[in-house]
């Protein structure tokens, strides 16, 4: 089966000013992303994380490198009906209800009139926007606006949700929220992609990450591969044998400790993540 | 219905429903209308053309001058908030075509300037059916034959008046899917408007002989590139009825404005295909 989405030595430049500097926005970028995980994509301001979304998604064209989306060219209507995407800080109609938004959105995904309705209740409530769909989208607080974006990317039951920066500026009790969505996602087997900056919450609900910096790729893979440290050891003392437990304890009650556990001990997301990043800028 | 078509339609009808509830649409429409009824005021001004073509003059004006600010100011507008709201990002990444975006954002600018042309049209004809009924029963009393105001005239102006606004749109569609600013997009969209009014001037000029090739070459590029809006005004001789006007040359305005339509959105489509939102 092939990836969710795939992308083969992508660069992208952008020209600036009337003599055509080039700005190398990504550079020689590889990502095979797995279908039925969340897969989180991070990096500072500028890394070039939303510039490789838009190529994705076909909204900007690549300098160079081939992108498929569920084994489909990128940028094809055929890809971009089996995806769904929420890009940061989303703005809607002011005018439209939440309601009004999700089923504008759904006609142009293609879902069916005669499904139409299912769909866009479907969609609001596992957003938990049911009981404000009726509400104009401008009287919406910002968490509101993120769950009704959210609502509108998946309401024609996409195969791949992409979500740029899903709780920048929400507080704490949504950020919580747009968590529980992404799971729900990923229970019923869809794969989900998430740009973040709260990378306690990439840690907590995401299966792979994808560390960008300066448009090239710093790392990637399983989060519990990443961010183990394989160096050193934490020894849970009762799951060693005898003799190793006794050679132990007795090194170690010479200096006055107790063993109680071994395991491999875990550094945090963000830990990794500045070192990786801010790390090498220093450099 | 095809999917794209209802998809267009879509986009279409958010278009529509978010220009009609701007403040900057209801002002002009209130304006124009104002314009149009206080014409009745101002016909002791008709300056020896009769009260009927003064006030018919001062409402096709009217109808002029705030259909092309509509035209220009409220597409540039409904394209560059898309754009700077980034609402687009969320539409494009959807299975919608560019085409379809920028066909449908002209259809729902196109339908909002026909709410305003069908309503000061009827305005404009109700004021000039009343005040004909007037001037014939003056007219009668002192044998004169009156000039008398055509229904269907004015049915063909509106729908003139449209076609002309909806290549007005046209054109500032194509330069919005190249410009970067909101501001761009309407000074070259009015300036294209003025050049519309005045390319009969290239259009006389290239019929005359000239010694350079180069400025022949770009005096007949002008009466290609640009539409000739003048051919628009031809509302005198449909609605005042006197000389009225042959049908053929109806449909050949018409004709050549929907050409016009077909030509920019097919110009835009292709240039909005490449930019990268």
């Amino acid at each position: 089966m092939s990836s969710a989405i795939s992308v083969r030595r992508l660069t992208k430049d952008f020209q600036i000013g009337i003599r055509g500097l080039k700005l190398r926005a990504v550079d020689n970028l590889s990502l095979e992303i797995p279908r039925g995980q969340v897969y989180g994509l991070l990096g500072p301001n500028g890394c070039g994380k939303s510039t490789t979304l838009k190529v994705v998604l076909g909204l900007v064209t690549a300098t160079a490198g081939e992108i498929s989306i569920l084994g489909h060219p990128s940028a094809t209507a055929e890809a971009r009906s089996r995806t769904g995407f929420l890009p940061e800080a989303p703005y809607f109609h002011k005018f439209l209800s939440g309601r009004e938004l999700v089923t504008y959105c759904a006609r142009l995904s293609g879902v069916l009139p005669s499904d139409l309705t299912t769909a866009v209740e479907d969609a609001l409530g596992l957003a938990a926007m049911t009981d404000a769909a009726d509400r104009p989208i401008g009287t919406y607080s910002k968490g509101m606006l993120q769950r009704i974006g959210f609502a509108q990317a998946i309401v024609h039951d996409p195969e791949l949700v992409i979500l740029d920066e899903p709780t920048a500026g929400v507080d704490p009790v949504g950020s919580a929220a747009i968590g529980r969505m992404i799971h729900a996602m990923r229970d019923k087997g869809k794969t989900v992609v998430l740009c973040s900056h709260l990378l306690g919450q990439v840690e907590q609900v995401c299966d792979r990450v994808a560390i960008m910096d300066r448009g090239k790729l710093v790392l990637e893979g399983r989060v519990e591969d990443v961010l183990a440290r394989r160096d050193r050891h934490v020894m849970t003392i009762e799951a060693m044998t005898p003799a190793a437990r006794e050679a132990a304890e007795a090194a170690l009650a010479a200096h006055g400790a107790q063993v109680t556990s071994v395991t491999h001990p875990r550094r945090s997301l963000e830990d990794l993540f500045r070192e990786l990043v801010t790390g090498s800028r220093d450099a | 219905m095809t999917p794209s078509l209802q998809r267009t339609l879509w986009i279409s009808r958010v278009t529509f429903l978010e220009a009609v509830r701007q403040r900057f649409f209801a002002f002009l429409m209130v304006l124009g209308a104002a314009m149009v009824l206080s014409s009745v005021s101002f016909r002791v001004f008709d300056f020896g053309h009769g009260e009927l073509k003064f006030i018919a003059d001062f409402g096709f004006g009217g109808m002029f001058l705030f259909g092309s600010v509509l035209s220009v100011v409220m597409t540039a507008q409904l394209f560059f908030s898309e754009i700077d709201n980034k609402t687009a990002l969320t539409l494009l990444a959807k299975p919608l075509s560019r085409s379809e975006f920028l066909i449908g954002k002209f259809f729902g600018a196109w339908a909002v300037l026909g709410v305003f042309v069908v309503v000061l049209s009827g305005l404009l004809g109700g004021v000039m059916w009343a005040r004909e009924q007037e001037l014939v029963a003056m007219a009668e009393q002192a044998g004169k034959v009156p000039v008398t105001f055509s229904a269907s005239g004015m049915f063909q102006f509106a729908l003139l008046q449209w076609l002309r606004l909806g290549v007005v749109i046209t054109i500032v569609l194509t330069v919005s899917a190249l410009a970067r600013t909101f501001l761009f997009t309407v000074v070259v969209g009015s300036l294209a408007v003025v050049a519309g009014q005045l390319q009969w001037i290239a259009q006389d000029a290239v019929l005359k002989p000239t010694g350079s090739a180069l400025y022949g070459a770009f005096l007949w590029l002008s009466t290609r590139l640009l539409p000739n809006l003048q051919q628009f005004n031809i509302g005198d001789a449909l609605v005042l009825g006197a000389t009225g006007v042959p049908g053929e040359a109806v449909v050949e305005v018409a004709l050549s404005g929907l050409a016009y339509m077909v030509a920019y959105l097919f110009i835009g489509t292709l240039v909005f295909r490449r930019r990268e939102i």
